[in-house]
């Protein structure tokens, strides 16, 4: 890449060019923008998380083996209709199963070019099925969003780092709005005979950890149909493998106690940068995470 | 613009067993659905049946009208094709009773 004869200037243009385009304005990405996936457009690369499998599909972890495809919804609604996304008509849907604890995860993977940093943003919203005439504000347990990552194999460390945050909305019927994040995964568990397949849950349930200073009431409109977007920016350094930011509308928040989940690396991830969103329900009820737009940008 | 188009797995390895539905799946943004229910173990007794239902929420259902047996032998697939259904859809599952089927179900959706 060419190094502008006067860098101030030329970022000057990049930010006005940015903030003159309506579908960027509402972002402040890094200088070279990884995608950008408006779902408008289609599902532009998220897919569902499929649980690893050697020979027998039995194998797949129950965890896994629950995850459906994600959607592209306009929110429409029983009782006002069309709720429609935060510009335009759709956005990518994330729906839990009707069972306590029912999780579901989409995905995109990516591998990186420069191990520098990265930064995700996103608006989103989340509601539960709106099959009772309630505010059901604490059907949903969580949404989160996370990395899987894993270093070149030229590096000299070898590590497999995945940075997991989540939004805890609701556990147990008490809506306690805060923000965690997920230092460890579960054991390794092998699967089949081939020697080459290994699975665990980075998403199970146990072992997350309060971000301090990270309760949240985010705005949740008052019947179980409406909602209102939120905005997300997430800034993780691939150089040091340490998140480096973290913002939720209005909030920033200390991230210098963060920790990853950190295993060894795998013979076969080189380079792989992996983006997932995730919903968990708390009750017997679909909960629904939506996705308008993601934006994902690097220093490089 | 080329037509948006998605191959939905939406039932993996499961075991279908007297009456029950399929999750909602959302997809007013196309015009025409095939469901294709494939077995991926050959069934137990006699075949069942899928039909075609169809949703003003995604909560409250009526059957589209078009219903279609499924596969008894292992990796045997039969389908159905929709147009005109509006944002939602899903199937109903009928299997006789003693009856079983290991199913595979992907909804192939375009604009």
């Amino acid at each position: 890449m060419q190094t502008p004869e006067n860098p101030g200037q030329a970022e000057a243009l990049r930010r006005a060019i940015l903030l003159a385009d309506p579908k960027l304005s509402r972002f402040d990405p890094l200088p070279r923008i990884i995608c950008f996936d408006d779902f408008d457009q289609g599902f532009c690369g998220w897919t569902q998380l499929m649980g690893n499998y050697e020979n027998d599909l039995d194998c797949v972890l129950p965890s896994y083996a629950q995850h459906t495809q994600p959607m592209l919804s306009a929110l429409s609604t029983w009782d006002f209709g069309g709720h429609g996304a935060f510009d335009g008509t759709y956005a990518l849907k994330i729906a839990t199963k009707p069972k306590v604890g029912s999780r579901n995860v989409g995905i995109k993977r990516l591998t990186f070019r420069k191990r520098g940093p990265i930064r995700v943003e996103f608006y989103f919203t989340f509601k539960p099925e709106a099959n009772e005439l309630r505010l059901s504000e604490t059907d949903v347990r969580s949404i989160g969003f996370g990395y899987d990552l894993q270093v070149g194999d030229g590096d000299g460390d070898a590590w497999r780092i995945m940075p997991h945050l989540r939004f805890l909305n609701a556990e147990n019927g008490e809506h306690v709005q805060k923000w965690q994040y997920k230092p460890k995964t579960t054991e390794f568990k092998s699967l089949g005979t081939e020697n080459k397949t290994v699975t665990h849950d980075h998403l199970a349930p146990e072992g997350w950890v309060d971000l301090p200073g990270g309760h949240q009431r985010l705005c949740y409109n008052e019947i179980p149909t409406k909602v209102n977007w939120h905005y997300v920016c997430f800034d993780f350094d691939l150089a040091t493998m340490k998140a480096t930011g973290f913002r939720c509308n209005d909030r920033v928040f200390d991230v210098s106690t963060f920790e990853s989940i950190r295993i060894p690396a795998m013979r076969n991830l080189w380079c792989m940068l992996n983006l997932f969103f995730f919903a968990e329900t708390d009750t017997e009820k679909r909960a629904f995470f939506y996705i308008d737009s993601v934006c994902l940008s690097g220093e490089f | 613009m080329l037509r948006e188009s998605q191959s939905a797995v939406v039932v993996r390895n499961e075991v279908w067993r007297g009456r029950l539905a399929i999750e909602p799946y959302e997809a007013g943004w196309a015009q025409e659905a095939i469901i294709f229910v494939t077995a991926l173990k050959a069934a137990v007794g006699a075949a069942g049946t899928a039909h075609v239902e169809i949703s003003p929420d995604g909560m409250r259902w009526a059957r589209e009208g078009t219903s279609f047996a499924l596969p008894t032998a292992m990796d045997g697939v039969t389908f159905a094709r929709v147009g005109h259904f509006g944002n939602w859809l899903r199937l109903a599952i009928e299997m006789p009773e003693g009856s079983e089927l290991t199913a595979l179900a992907t909804i192939h959706t375009k604009a």
